[in-house]
């Protein structure tokens, strides 16, 4: 859990500092995407988000939202170059049963948007 | 209201902060590696060896994180190496921009080599770019050999495993055939060199990869 409330503190001072440059100090909602092979899971992201409206974040008030939008992860094998969703981090061509597929697709967290006051 | 587009990775403060720690040790001529395990796998007895080892050759930095306490960075002074503590303060990975907070502390001028010994952890630390021209992974014995596969992320982004603790193998079920087969697998391109820091056994290879990195790094330089 120490992980996510890092983690959003990181992206929340990236907010900040897009806000500061177009003079909005408050967030309204909060448009993230989480790769199911990301570090994170939806719910502790949340719970992270809470905790820092809890200790006051500057940029964000009593009413600030997160909207979570989650990216399945995507593998392409190494071989044949089959495009696959993957059980596993170790991901397993079901094409030509080679392992090692390359994560193309759900291992991070992006900050899509922001709406700001 | 608008909705503004801001597409950024939730590491991008990390990773300018990594790049200019990366900017810092080019600069004064500093090799670095993040040492990365679970608590309890050796990292700190292994940088402790080492640095009796290779003192006459590099000089040597350390960066001991920690999620409390000074012991880890006294140890490794009282065998001659310059080291700076990060406290964490329970956060449970170092941070690029712990990590440039303490450089200072380490003249950076006065050294050849620098360990980041990361804080016992085989999922978070994984994520976090420091600035470090080589990531390394010790893994122990006691451990077994299943945490490669359970913890693909930590060995799919590492170039070297110390599998450590080897001479207490007839004590445990550890597999190394199986482990190695299981690195190959998820990550093709790291190695695996099996090691007692304890009973000083096969430690010349482990110095014989910094010896190789340091000399193609100062080669790539010069």
């Amino acid at each position: 859990m120490s992980h996510e409330v890092a983690l959003m503190g990181d992206m929340l001072n990236l907010v900040a500092e897009d806000m500061q440059k177009r003079g909005l100090s408050k967030v309204k909602k909060l448009k993230l995407r989480v790769g199911t092979f990301s570090h994170s899971v939806p719910d502790a992201l949340e719970m992270a988000f809470e905790i820092h409206k809890a200790m006051k974040a500057p940029i964000l008030t009593e009413e600030s939202t997160l909207e979570i939008e989650v990216e399945e992860a995507r593998a392409r094998c190494v071989i044949c170059g089959h495009e696959y969703v993957p059980d596993h981090r170790v991901a397993l061509c079901p094409n030509c049963g080679v392992p090692g597929g390359k994560l193309i697709a759900g291992d991070a967290i992006r900050i899509l948007s922001y709406e700001g006051v | 209201m608008a909705e503004i587009i801001l597409s950024q990775d939730a590491l991008a403060s990390n990773n300018r902060a990594a790049a200019h720690n990366r900017r810092l040790f080019e600069q004064y001529g500093v090799l670095v590696i993040n040492v990365m395990s679970s608590p309890g796998a050796g990292k700190t007895t292994l940088l402790e060896k080492t640095i009796e080892a290779l003192g006459d050759r590099y000089r040597i930095g350390v960066i001991q994180g920690d999620l409390a306490t000074q012991i880890d960075a006294d140890r490794v002074r009282a065998r001659g190496a310059r080291a700076a503590q990060i406290n964490t303060h329970g956060v449970c990975h170092l941070e690029a921009a712990m990590v440039n907070k303490v450089l200072p502390q380490l003249d950076l001028e006065a050294l050849d080599l620098l360990f980041i010994e990361n804080v016992g952890n085989l999922v978070c630390p994984s994520g976090y770019d420091l600035g470090e021209h080589h990531r390394i992974t010790v893994l122990s014995v006691p451990e077994g050999n299943d945490k490669i596969l359970k913890y693909p992320v930590m060995f799919l982004r590492t170039e070297l495993v110390l599998l450590n603790k080897i001479d207490v193998l007839p004590y445990f079920d550890f597999d190394v055939e199986q482990a190695i087969e299981d690195l190959r697998t998820i990550n093709p391109k790291s190695r695996l060199i099996p090691i007692s820091v304890k009973a000083e056994t096969n430690l010349d290879e482990w110095y014989r990869w910094i010896d190789e990195v340091y000399a193609r790094w100062s080669k790539a330089g010069a």
